[in-house]
């Protein structure tokens, strides 16, 4: 039995430095899956394997049943895998509104031609995209806000969202949050868990990285840890909380403190 | 009509073949890439039209568009291996393929003339002022003289090309590939991660600027009716650059206005003509120090189309 992805034995090495190394595991449809472990043990670069920033150097991904590594990264944003990225990445001096309607690039097919002549079913087709936009600023809490707005003018957690309104502007299926809640505060963080719960009420899977603890504990389904590029628990988020393995990772081990 | 000066008109239309080069660099730059070989690509479509015309009577129209076709053409092949490279390697890459043009324009003498150039080019004005003639009309009937009416008649056939190209453009800008041309300019691994094929539009992008080039100088070439390797040197590219880095390269109309200026100042400032490129040079210094992205900016339109709304009511 395989998930909607499956990751198998991924391996990434930049030079000598191993940053991944034998990570396997699946996501089932619907799941809300939390990756969590100290700074610097690979979250974010199986992140970026999955979404094709860089290729694997081994193992494969496979999503829906079909290998996608070796894709190009627009190829696998069609295919229905989107993300989100840990230092706010939207383009800055473009409307807020814009910035949503790029996302929908790979759901529309408007050509130079049919852009410049603006025919009829381009007109449809942009009235859609306006359409989608309004609806997702809406599902994200941005309906307030002045559409015409510079994205890189609205206020930190608001380009959050914003992001994340592009990310699902491609209809995923499945979605990767990168620490969507990293620097907000309590009710910012409340505000973040309720919008991921209405997502995933819409059927899309979420892989999310996150520090948060108290986040991660209430919004997710299954945990897997990593550790210095391995994974190494994996489980509910109750067994995690009781895993020694994972404690270690964390606090470091009873003998360690001794030792210093 | 004696205000109807051919000078005049002959320098309004280089303003508006200069604004065509402009819009060129603009939309190669507004993936992001910087492409100084427009001069290069000029050159194809300016040598095309020219031989098509002188040697194989080809009409104007139609020697116009193959040029501006093998352009775009050489456009892509020389922006598929020139994807490897950003910034200013991308610059110097497309530099030199516009100097190796060059050289060959210069050495491939059975085909070109080599240094000597191409003349005798049908120019679109007389050609058309002789078909008039030869169906029983003269240009004295509307008050005008022979070289007027030459002149006018280029002045009008460039404006309508011109006129065309930005609204061409402008539209492409506010319409799905231009979303992506400005998402790529961005933030390249955002736009990618939102779906955009990169390569493509980056491909697109830079032939599209070569097609605009070469019509440019098939234009060009029909309005001199003389063309040589001399009109497409390295002062060429970066002059066309210059358009974009002092007009501004974040809106069609910044590179149109800086084409227009630098053309119109130093043609009103006879005196200092040959001072140019020093003038070139200060300016550039200036606008890096002070307006860095250029005379022309989208806050600056928008401030202006709100005072426009304003000011009638």
């Amino acid at each position: 039995m395989s998930g909607l992805l499956s990751l198998r034995n991924i391996g990434k090495s930049f030079g000598g430095l191993s940053a991944l190394s034998g990570i396997s595991f699946d996501v089932q449809p619907g799941e809300i899956v939390g990756v969590i472990g100290p700074n610097g043990a690979g979250k974010t670069t199986l992140f970026n394997v999955v979404t094709a920033v860089f290729p694997p150097t081994a193992g494969e991904v496979v999503f829906d049943g079909e290998r996608i590594s070796g894709l190009p990264s627009h190829t696998i944003t069609k295919r229905g895998i989107t993300r989100t990225f840990q230092n706010i990445r939207l383009f800055s001096t473009m409307t807020v509104e814009e910035n949503v309607m790029v996302g929908r690039h790979c759901r529309t097919g408007a050509g130079v031609w049919r852009g410049v002549l603006r025919t009829r079913g381009q007109r449809r087709e942009e009235q859609g995209i306006r359409g989608k936009t309004r609806e997702l600023l809406d599902l994200v809490g941005l309906s307030g806000t002045d559409r015409e707005m510079a994205a890189g003018s609205l206020p930190y957690g608001h380009q959050r969202r914003l992001e994340i309104a592009r990310a699902l502007a491609a209809e995923p299926r499945l979605l990767l949050l990168d620490e969507p809640v990293a620097g907000m505060n309590d009710a910012e963080t409340q505000e973040v868990f309720r919008l991921i719960q209405r997502v995933q009420s819409l059927g899309v899977t979420i892989l999310l990285i996150e520090h948060d603890m108290s986040l991660v504990m209430k919004a997710c389904d299954r945990l897997v840890v990593f550790n210095f590029g391995r994974k190494i628990a994996e489980g509910t988020p109750t067994e995690i909380r009781d895993d020694p393995q994972v404690i270690e990772a964390y606090l470091g081990a009873a003998e360690g403190d001794a030792d210093a | 009509m004696e205000w109807l000066n051919p000078y005049h008109l002959q320098v309004a239309s280089f303003v508006l073949i200069n604004a065509i080069l402009g819009v060129s660099i603009y939309v190669t730059l507004s993936t992001g890439q910087l492409s100084l070989g427009n001069a290069g690509f000029m050159s194809i479509g300016a040598y095309t039209a020219a031989l098509l015309s002188t040697q194989h009577q080809v009409p104007i129209p139609v020697g116009i568009l193959a040029g501006s076709l093998l352009a775009g053409g050489a456009g892509i092949l020389v922006g598929i291996p020139s994807l490897r490279l950003s910034g200013v390697y991308l610059a110097i890459a497309t530099l030199g393929f516009g100097e190796v043009l060059r050289a060959v324009l210069i050495n491939w003498e059975s085909l070109t003339g080599g240094a000597v150039g191409v003349a005798a080019i049908p120019q679109m004005g007389r050609v058309i002022l002789a078909w008039a003639r030869d169906r029983g009309f003269s240009p004295e009937s509307l008050g005008l003289q022979g070289n007027q009416f030459i002149s006018l008649t280029v002045f009008l056939i460039l404006l309508l090309g011109t006129i065309l190209t930005v609204a061409f453009f402008l539209r492409l800008s506010r319409s799905r590939v231009g979303r992506a041309y400005a998402a790529i300019r961005l933030d390249e691994s955002a736009a990618s991660a939102a779906g955009i094929p990169i390569t493509y539009y980056k491909v697109l992008a830079f032939s599209q600027g070569a097609l605009l080039s070469g019509f440019a100088g098939a234009l060009f070439a029909h309005s001199t009716s003389f063309v040589s390797p001399g009109d497409f040197t390295y002062h060429r590219a970066v002059e066309i650059l210059v358009f974009a880095v002092f007009g501004g390269s974040l809106h069609i109309f910044g590179p149109v206005f800086g084409a227009a200026f630098l053309t119109v100042v130093p043609e009103a400032l006879r005196a200092i003509s040959d001072y140019r490129y020093i003038l070139y040079g200060i300016l550039l210094v200036l606008m890096m120090v002070f307006r860095p992205q250029g005379v022309i900016d989208p806050p600056l339109l928008r401030r202006f189309r709100r005072s426009g709304k304003k000011t009638p009511a």
